[in-house]
């Protein structure tokens, strides 16, 4: 197995708030990993460091088995030029989507290999209908997104973020801000992407979708990787008590097995 | 009070009219230009990190956001002359006093217009490996420059009345010629009426253009 992810004791600080306290983290190639905890745990942030949305405070970053960043005096030091590279290998996909208002989301998904990889007219058109098409929206290549329904926003933001073919990609919360109805769309797409081999590191509060698709699961409380395993171990049967607590507070509505 | 209207003597000095006309656009047009383009510097200086950039910045806008145009132009004609060593006629005061008080409006409404663009429009960009200033000129730019436009336009309307301002240091624009026109035929109604008539034709397409571009941009934002 090859590696795509390495952490190692990663911190992040925001003023005294000290987020992450030293996390240690492989995700594997062709593995879907799964972020759980409340919020506030930092499930977000630890993404963010992977793409270096934020610079962490300390630690070590490796994508496909090459450290992120210069070493100067024990400490890491990030150049602009060394994390541009970083961040088009690596794919994010938000909670509020982000997409570009002012373009359509044939023009949003050639975006990146327009202007950062700077590929032919035709590459991008060729890349912007294949992964619109991948998100199943074919149709909808020259709408705005303020034309589309919030799932089929995501979608394009998902194709935008797939249009750089990307090593890792990431999920931050990406249903969390659709309506019920929506989020079914957006998961299977994701799930689909999972089958396929991509390499996925995903924060959700979905347990269900975390069961079916994840190869791992984390459970982060107070800055730390307080318990992680297989989906099984981790939601089925935890063994720490806080996840127990976190996961009840998930459960406790729950439907009889229904047929839908 | 009896008012015989006689537009015949104002027919008869339309050339000293057309002058000041033709002074007054040239002068605005100059200010807009001048100040659209500085203020894009100014407003990017004050919205920098390094403060040796952004301090002088901030201190410019506030200088001239916070004096009247009229003091501006007088002390570009009447003081600055006396301590620099350069000879300033009329049009370069004026043009100097508007301008720089463009330049600071502007420079405000460009800050104001890219901190107006939601941060994770910011974080796209960047995510899929954009550097600053392609994330500036490629997503930010685009959608900021749109919520500016009506705010760019009002101040071309603001800015061809407060030409006018000029005639106090005997710049040749209409205002000027007016007075002169006036005093020379004792026409004052007449002129004055004739000047006002000038400005409404000139700047009231300007407002009208300005309405409906505000209402577009405000449809197409939803
Ligand atoms: N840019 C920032 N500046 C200061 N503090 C921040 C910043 N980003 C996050 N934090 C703080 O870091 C902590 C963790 O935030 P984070 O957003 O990572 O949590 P999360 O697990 O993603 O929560 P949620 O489930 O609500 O999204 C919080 O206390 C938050 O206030
Ligand atoms: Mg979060």
């Amino acid at each position: 197995m090859t590696e795509v992810l390495r952490i190692e004791n990663l911190h992040k600080s925001f003023g005294a708030n000290h987020v992450l306290k030293g996390i240690d983290l492989v995700v594997e190639k062709g593995q879907a990993v799964v972020l759980i905890g409340a919020s506030g745990s930092g499930k977000s942030t630890l993404l963010r460091c992977v793409n270096f949305l934020e610079t962490p405070s300390d630690g070590r970053v490796w994508l496909d088995g090459t450290l992120v960043g210069h070493q100067s005096n024990g400490a890491m030091d990030y150049r602009e030029s060394d994390l541009i590279p970083i961040r088009s290998h690596v794919g994010m996909v938000f909670q509020h989507f982000n997409l570009f208002p002012h373009m359509t989301a044939r023009q949003n998904v050639m975006e990146g290999p327009r202007t950062v990889l700077r590929l032919s007219k035709a590459e991008c058109i060729e890349r912007g209908e294949k992964y619109l098409r991948k998100v199943g929206l074919a149709e909808k290549m020259d709408a705005y997104p303020s034309h589309l329904s919030g799932g089929q926003q995501q979608r394009v933001a998902i194709a935008r973020a797939l249009a750089m073919e990307p090593r890792l990609m990431l999920f931050d919360e990406a249903t969390s801000a659709l309506d019920p109805e929506l989020v079914g769309e957006v998961l299977q797409t994701m799930k689909d992407l999972a089958d396929e081999g991509m390499t996925m590191l995903i924060v959700t509060h979905e347990l269900g979708f975390a069961y079916s698709v994840s190869d791992k699961i984390l459970f982060l409380h107070q800055g730390l990787i307080h318990e992680q395993g297989t989906p099984d171990e981790i939601l089925v049967r935890p063994s720490q008590t806080r996840t127990r607590e976190f996961l009840r507070g998930h459960a406790t509505f729950r439907l009889p097995d229904a047929e839908f | 009070m009896e008012h015989t209207w006689d537009f015949s003597s104002i027919l008869a000095s339309r050339d000293l009219l057309l002058v000041g006309l033709g002074n007054t656009i040239r002068l605005g047009v100059l200010c807009l230009v001048v100040g659209l383009t500085a203020g894009l510097f100014v407003g990017a200086a004050r919205y920098s990190r390094n403060r040796l950039i952004n301090w002088p910045a901030t201190a410019f806008i506030e200088v001239f956001r916070n004096t009247p145009a009229l003091v501006q132009i007088m002390w570009f004609f009447f003081a600055f002359p006396i301590i620099s060593p350069f000879q300033i006629d009329a049009f370069t005061a004026a043009t100097l006093g508007l301008s720089l008080n463009t330049t600071a409006f502007c420079a405000e409404v460009y800050r104001g217009g890219i901190q107006s663009i939601h941060k994770g429009q910011w974080e796209a960009a960047k995510a899929i490996g954009m550097s600053y200033s392609q994330q500036m000129r490629r997503i930010i730019l685009p959608q900021a420059i749109a919520r500016m436009i009506p705010a760019f336009m009002n101040r071309a309307v603001e800015l061809m009345k407060m030409t006018s301002l000029a005639s106090v240091i005997a710049f040749g624009e209409l205002m000027h010629q007016a007075k002169a026109i006036s005093t020379y035929n004792f026409n004052p109604i007449e002129t004055y009426t004739v000047v006002a008539l000038i400005f409404f034709i000139m700047i009231y397409p300007m407002a009208m253009v300005v309405q409906r571009v505000e209402l577009h941009l405000r449809r197409s934002d939803q």
